[in-house]
């Protein structure tokens, strides 16, 4: 083989052909220690906090979430409602004159491919703040290296709780926090649906485990007894082997917490074909008419979802983000509303920055933070509290009747009454 | 315990089922293996292949009004068009990128599969985009048999299809292995290549037929898969081919039997790991099997002690 033939060769040609072998490696050393201290030095430039820009220089805005994957239903959504907010600023004339860019980043719904966008964002001097990341968990990953670039963060979906109790002062949010949902949604089981054996399935992701926890807390503090949990892998088609195991306890109704609406429609699907008769109450991944309702094909009939947004078609203030919305781009789930929010405060932000004409992250963040009573078309107006939480949000329960989604209460306040 | 002892038959039918989906896909493994000595690893993804294209003959033979075929055609023809295309494709793989590298060393042979791998996937990421593609059934399943009830044990209908279909499949394959002439002369070459060859069995006409038998049946999974989740994404070859990989190597990597037989005991332990232990560790158990017989007993279950050839 190969090896063989070389070890020969150098036993052959002796000592000259090894000094030879020194000089030349160690030459090529210094060659490379040259290499790798110009590319530290190279890679570290990007890393320089945001310098402070013109206006005319050119104004960007990073929108990052899941725009493929399994959540690319809900994340797209996201994305065009954010697309749309920026092309009407632009058709209003832009910042001063200046048109903004939208820089699109794909997430995947991947930490690892989160981070990349992340550092490719806060690398581009023009992008002066992010709409995203969506997903919790995705926004956990990217918490600090935003925050170390000063760039500002919305988020219009990321719902774990601690994500605004760490003290960073950079991530505000257009959606409430699972600690509101996760017992409001409690309470809607117990008070209205007298669910007295509840079987609590999640994924195993920040979003949903955080949610589950925060129901099944809840449920103890009400006095629910016979709560069961269990986990799953996401993405896995196969549910059967845990919904036996559910189906052996008879439960009055089960919590599905997962975040991608086809993870959803498996379950309740499978359940069904099990023959579990119990209610079946989804997050908000589920609140998608084509792929939850029409793709369970009859199975959802009955199922209960929550949402953070109310349904966006019977608030008035937002006829014109709908009409322009669904002409374009299909039915609105959910998703949209808080995400063409988050866009819209961001732009107001950016361009009271610049009204020196000069603009800079931190300002921008500045701007952001002080956002008060902006007139929102989520049906109140948005202020963001000391730790960039929304102040005023509530939980909307929805029932899947037909082919659509009925409102069906409306879940206000905290804590565990 | 009780609960536990409730469950069982339930447990084992639930394995069974995607036993019988793993065992389809590792006999793909099994069968390259058995006659190249290599590890085909794109197989995951032509089985990937093979759901969408159940999916899309469902698409072509439903209409809003219902389907344009009684239901036992369409489920026929979505199984047969899988099997017929990956078949196909298979060929096609190891025409392109595997004929060449038959002499080299198998870390080559290795990586081109994965290429093939990546290829694939992306092809369809491209083509079809990374949303789930959904199969409306419901129109393929009497709703008197919908789901029935059979001593204690809930079968869906579909269950039932793709449990049926794949041990045909299965024994159609063992008919084929053990009493024709194209059988024989395949277990020829997987146990001696030039010995056959100098039987005057010709050695590329065999890789070729057992190509596109491998992928045939691993076609064939992928679209029992898609009637019995009704789901397909352009993301499930990885996973499906890891499992399919480890049934394989559980029932000895180039061992028909033993390739069916592994992927019924991973289908049946990931049931049962789900039901005694936890579901959250469902991957973990299969796994840990896998390593437990790979140091105890390495040639796999049913596999051959390999001899060294001094």
């Amino acid at each position: 083989m190969g090896t063989q033939g070389d070890l020969s060769k150098d036993e052959e040609l002796g000592s000259s052909h090894q000094d030879h072998n020194i000089s030349h490696k160690e030459t090529v050393m210094k060659g490379w220690a040259w290499t790798l201290i110009l590319a530290g030095v190279l890679m570290a430039l990007p890393a320089a906090p945001g310098m402070c820009g013109k206006v005319e220089d050119g104004i960007k805005i990073g929108a990052a979430g899941p725009f493929t994957g399994a959540a690319a239903a809900p994340g797209m959504e996201i994305y065009n409602s954010i697309k749309l907010a920026v092309e009407e600023k632009n058709a209003a004339g832009g910042i001063q004159g200046v048109k903004v860019e939208l820089v699109m980043g794909d997430t995947a719904g991947d930490a690892a491919q989160g981070v990349n966008v992340a550092e490719r964002f806060c690398s581009d001097d023009r992008i002066y703040g992010v709409v995203g990341p969506a997903m919790s968990d995705i926004a956990e990953a990217v918490l600090r290296l935003y925050g170390s670039h000063d760039m500002v963060q919305i988020s219009s979906a990321a719902t774990k709780s601690d994500l605004t109790e760490k003290g960073y002062g950079h991530f505000f949010r257009t959606c409430a926090r699972n600690d509101a949902y996760g017992p409001a949604v409690a309470r809607f089981l117990v008070h209205r649906l007298e669910a007295k054996r509840v079987y609590l399935l999640n994924a195993k992701d920040a979003y949903s485990q955080g949610f589950a926890d925060q129901v099944a807390k809840t449920l103890e503090a009400l006095g629910v007894q016979e709560v069961w949990r269990d986990t799953v892998v996401s993405g896995e088609k196969d549910y059967s082997s845990v919904l036996t195991k559910v189906k052996a306890r008879n439960p009055d109704l089960v919590l599905f917490a997962s975040k991608p609406p086809p993870d959803h429609t498996l379950m309740v699907r499978q359940m069904r074909d099990l023959g579990i008769q119990a209610i079946y109450f989804g997050t908000e991944g589920a609140k998608d008419k084509a792929e939850f309702i029409k793709a369970s094909e009859g199975a959802a009939e009955g199922a209960y979802v929550y949402h953070f947004a109310t349904d966006i078609h019977k608030v008035p203030e937002a006829k014109d983000y709908v009409e322009a919305y669904e002409k374009t781009y299909g039915t609105l789930s959910g998703f949209g509303p808080s995400a063409y929010e988050a866009a819209r405060i961001l732009l107001a932000a950016v361009e009271r920055a610049a009204e020196d004409g000069a603009i800079d992250r931190k300002e921008v963040l500045e701007e952001v933070a002080a956002t008060k009573d902006f007139p929102s078309i989520l049906g109140f107006p948005v202020t963001f509290d000391e730790k960039g939480d929304l102040k005023g949000g509530a939980t909307y329960i929805f029932k899947v009747r037909g082919d659509d989604f009925e409102l069906v209460e409306v879940v206000t306040g905290a804590g565990t009454t | 315990m009780d609960l536990i002892l409730q469950q069982l038959p339930q447990q084992l039918v639930n394995g069974f089922t995607v036993g019988g989906v793993y065992a389809l896909i590792a006999i793909g493994y099994s069968m390259v293996y058995g006659v190249l000595f290599m590890l085909n690893f794109a197989h995951g993804e032509i089985y990937m292949v093979g759901g969408f294209t159940g999916w899309w003959v469902l698409h072509f033979l439903s209409s809003p009004e219902g389907l344009r075929a009684p239901p036992l055609v369409v489920v026929l023809a979505m199984i047969l068009a899988a099997m017929v295309l990956c078949g196909a494709l298979g060929v096609a793989v190891e025409r392109v990128a595997y004929r060449r590298l038959r002499q080299a060393p198998r870390i080559n042979l290795l990586l081109c599969a994965l290429g093939v791998a990546i290829l694939l996937q992306n092809t369809v990421l491209q083509t079809h985009g990374a949303e789930t593609r959904h199969f409306l059934v419901s129109d393929l399943i009497p709703s008197e048999l919908r789901v029935m009830e059979v001593g204690g044990v809930v079968l869906s209908f579909m269950r039932v299809v793709v449990v049926v279909a794949a041990l045909a499949l299965m024994a159609g394959l063992t008919w084929m292995i053990r009493r024709t002439k194209m059988g024989k002369a395949m277990r020829a070459t997987a146990q001696d290549a030039e010995a056959a060859a100098f039987m005057g069995i010709e050695t590329d006409r065999i890789v070729m037929w057992t190509f596109f038998i491998g992928s045939a049946l691993g076609g064939a999974a992928g679209a029992l898969v898609g009637l019995l989740f009704t789901q397909v994404d352009f993301f499930m070859g990885y996973a499906a081919g890891i499992k399919g990989f480890t049934g394989a190597v559980l029932g000895g990597i180039g061992s028909i039997p033993g390739a069916m037989l592994g992927g019924l005991l991973l289908g049946l332990l990931e049931a049962l790991g789900t039901a005694f232990i936890s579901s959250t560790y469902r991957d973990v158990i299969a796994f840990v099997v896998l390593i437990l017989v790979m140091l105890f007993r390495p040639q796999g279950l049913l596999g051959r002690k390999e001899l060294e050839k001094v």
